[in-house]
């Protein structure tokens, strides 16, 4: 049996994920609300996106897949996209605050 | 729940050609306004028929491609037939040359351009009506979309008659029927297109997020209504409905304005990019122009109504569609280029695909010389003009440089592997 996956490793796996418009990962920008991990480290990313129109959501979301997969003894993965609550830019981690000029 | 996958983006080679021609007729359409004075007139066929090179060969020619990529994103399923996309640019471009060779020189050739710039938009109409069919969740922009598509229509059925009046010598009242067809197309379509459009792009490309819809919501309402009433007025032939029609208009534009205020103040990103000076400039355009035109319409000052016009078209909308370039180009390129890459090797982000350099030009040119030639046509000075269109199509160097560059990037690295 393997190592049981913590939500940590999953914010850190996600970390590599940039969103290209803004250039900060997704976490820093605070669009990952949740990691779901179960027993058999089948995980369950809840995030949002910075608005509903955004062109990249699929990508996104399958970077995101993709990022978490990676991880070792990882089961199966699933990226929920949810609207509530809506993302503002509170969320966000204050070097993306500072260096959007919201700080 | 919808994404827009690889399937409902529309394939790179497809968009790139309205980008491409558009910017061209826009640097053309610029050098021509070297060739004007201060005393031009909308009835002037020299102007009707740059106002075409202008409006349908940059203007729409750049909304259509913007919509094949913008479609999906706002309507929030894919397009009906992407494909029919292939079909419009080429015919829009063709169109516009034939009507605009037509006004300046063979009016016999007027009928057949407007008859392929009409096909062209019965084509992206069909597209869009069919996309529309499938949309499920009914926003303002929904709305906005299937509305300002019914006075497109309109609008290019009565450009199409009076085509047929000067070329072809059918009975048609142009001098009635001219200020209908202005009114359907710029203010039935393309303005309530950018408003539509606006309420995504803003705050997508700002951060802005919590503010009030509801000015938006009631100045859509206004401006449909003063567009259906404009109508009413020319059917009617009543001056009073006409007058208060444009008095609507310019209304609903000023609650317009004060929702973009509301979305300025509740970004969360404060950088002053290439993209936010244009929505300045564009907008700050848009606030002159409002009172202008007011005073234009309550005294009847035409030389006041012609800055107003001026400042709508060459500084809101121009400014509008350019800005957005910035960010349309590179994403699409990126999405192109670049997103198959992602986790592989270190890709670029979309700030580093504009060229800060040569679009600061670009703007400083333009700007300079929309706001130079705007006072100029109020006070008259041809001199003045000329030199303002001059710094205008410098500008417009400088945009065309900066789409192909935009175009290019990464291009030769991909090519060689």
């Amino acid at each position: 049996m393997a190592d049981t996956i913590t939500k940590e490793q999953v914010f850190d796996a996600i970390r590599k994920v940039i969103d290209p418009e803004v250039g900060f990962n997704l976490v820093e920008m605070g669009l990952i609300y949740d990691a779901i991990i179960d027993d058999d480290n089948n995980v369950k990313v809840v995030m949002t996106l910075s608005t509903r129109g955004c062109p990249l959501h699929q990508m996104l979301t399958q970077w995101v897949k993709d990022a978490v997969k990676e991880l070792p003894g990882v089961g199966e993965v699933e990226v929920e996209v949810v609207w509530e609550p809506a993302w503002n830019i509170s969320m966000a981690d204050d070097n993306v605050k500072k260096a959007l000029g919201a700080l | 729940m919808f994404n827009v996958s690889r399937e409902f983006a529309p394939p790179f080679g497809l968009i790139a050609p309205y980008f491409v021609i558009g910017a061209i007729f826009y640097l053309i359409a610029s050098f021509v306004l070297m060739t004007f004075g201060t005393d031009i007139t909308h009835f002037d066929i020299g102007v009707v028929g740059w106002a075409h090179l202008f409006l349908l060969g940059f203007v729409m020619m750049i909304i259509f491609g913007a919509m094949a990529q913008l479609v999906p994103v706002v309507l929030e399923v894919g397009h009906f037939s992407v494909d029919f996309y292939y079909l419009i640019w080429p015919l829009l471009a063709l169109g516009t040359v034939l009507m605009v060779v037509g006004f300046w020189l063979t009016p016999g050739l007027l009928p057949y351009g407007g008859m392929m710039v009409l096909i062209s938009m019965l084509v992206f109409l069909t597209d869009t009506i069919l996309t529309l069919r499938k949309v499920e969740r009914i926003s303002l922009t929904v709305k906005t979309v299937a509305v300002t598509n019914a006075f497109l229509l309109l609008g290019i059925l009565v450009g199409f008659a009076m085509a047929l009046g000067i070329g072809a010598g059918v009975g048609i009242d142009i001098g009635k029927w001219l200020n209908a067809h202005i009114v359907l197309v710029l203010g039935g379509y393309v303005t309530l297109t950018i408003m539509g459009m606006s309420l995504i792009l803003l705050p997508m490309f700002g951060l802005s997020h919590g503010f009030d819809e509801r000015p938006i919501n009631l100045s859509f309402k206004i401006m449909v209504g003063g567009v259906l009433l404009y109508l009413a007025a020319t059917l009617f032939d009543s001056g009073d409905f006409r007058f208060l029609a444009l008095l609507t208009m310019i209304g609903a534009m000023g609650l317009y304005l004060y929702q973009i205020w509301l979305i300025y103040k509740t970004r969360a990103r404060k950088e002053a990019d290439i993209w936010f000076k244009s929505m300045v400039f564009g907008y700050g355009s848009l606030a002159l122009s409002l009172p202008l035109g007011f005073i234009g319409v309550m005294g009847g000052a035409e030389r006041v109504g012609l800055t107003a016009a001026w400042f709508l078209v060459m500084g809101f909308f121009t400014f509008l569609i350019n800005g957005h370039l910035y960010k349309i180009i590179p994403f699409l390129v990126w999405f192109e280029r670049y997103s198959p890459l992602v986790g592989k090797k270190k890709v670029p982000m979309l700030a580093d695909m504009v060229p800060k350099k040569m679009g600061e030009f670009q703007f400083w040119f333009s700007a300079g010389g929309v706001a130079i030639a705007g006072f100029a046509l109020l006070i008259g000075n041809d001199e003045m003009f000329k030199a303002g269109a001059a710094f205008i199509a410098t500008g417009a160097i400088f945009l065309v440089t900066s789409v192909n560059w935009m175009m290019k990037f990464g291009k030769e690295e991909m090519e060689n592997g």
